[in-house]
């Protein structure tokens, strides 16, 4: 039994590393840090739900908050925004046109923007948790 | 990808985005197959309901 410790000791050590890896995985693309803790359900409906927001936000033409925004609900789109990881990445492909707040579409694509970014966010969290022992 | 952008009305805007968050929240919330769905189930039919409620409550104020 004595000779354990030092391997238990060693798991406990990584422990934070993986977690941290799981969430950035989780971040940069939404369900991947669950697929790397093998949650294979909760990696799939994850990546549905926040690509769905995020395309249906794009096609709706909403607009995605740039890091120097001069007020302070701008700053907290861009961190709403940032949080979906690699879907905030994707407006000059998915968005050729660019976003049009002119019309109600518009307004609501952000909303959703914003959503996928936050609901992505919750999955990091869940990552973390999951991998350091806390969530099953 | 997307040209001139997708036209939703409000309410399929809104059923849209009740979807997501609910398949989102169910499976951040439950950990069985079953229980996913009832909270899914659940959880969209209380946006939608109240989304609609809150939409009449306002109905008086819109003109």
């Amino acid at each position: 039994m004595a000779t354990d410790a030092p391997v238990i000791a060693k798991r406990n050590d990584m422990v934070p590393a993986l977690a941290l890896l799981a969430a950035i995985a989780a971040w940069a693309v939404p369900g991947l840090g669950h697929l790397l803790l093998r949650r294979w359900g909760r990696a799939l409906f994850l990546f549905l739900a926040v690509g769905g927001l995020a395309l249906a936000g794009y096609g709706m033409r909403g607009e995605i908050f740039g890091t120097h925004s001069s007020d302070p609900f701008g700053a907290l789109g861009f961190v709403a925004d940032a949080c979906s990881g690699a879907f905030y990445f994707l407006p000059r492909l998915l968005e050729a046109s660019g976003p049009d707040v002119s019309r109600a579409a518009g307004d609501y694509g952000t909303r959703f923007l914003a959503a996928a970014g936050v609901v992505n966010l919750l999955g990091v969290l869940d990552a973390y948790r999951i991998a350091c022992g806390r969530k099953s | 990808m997307f040209g001139t952008g997708i036209q939703l009305s409000h309410f399929a805007a809104m059923t849209l985005f009740a979807l997501c968050v609910s398949v989102a929240f169910a499976c951040l919330g439950r950990l069985t197959i079953a229980g996913r769905i009832k909270y899914a189930l659940w959880s969209l039919a209380l946006f939608l309901v109240i989304g609609v409620g809150i939409a009449w409550l306002m109905y008086p104020f819109s003109r």
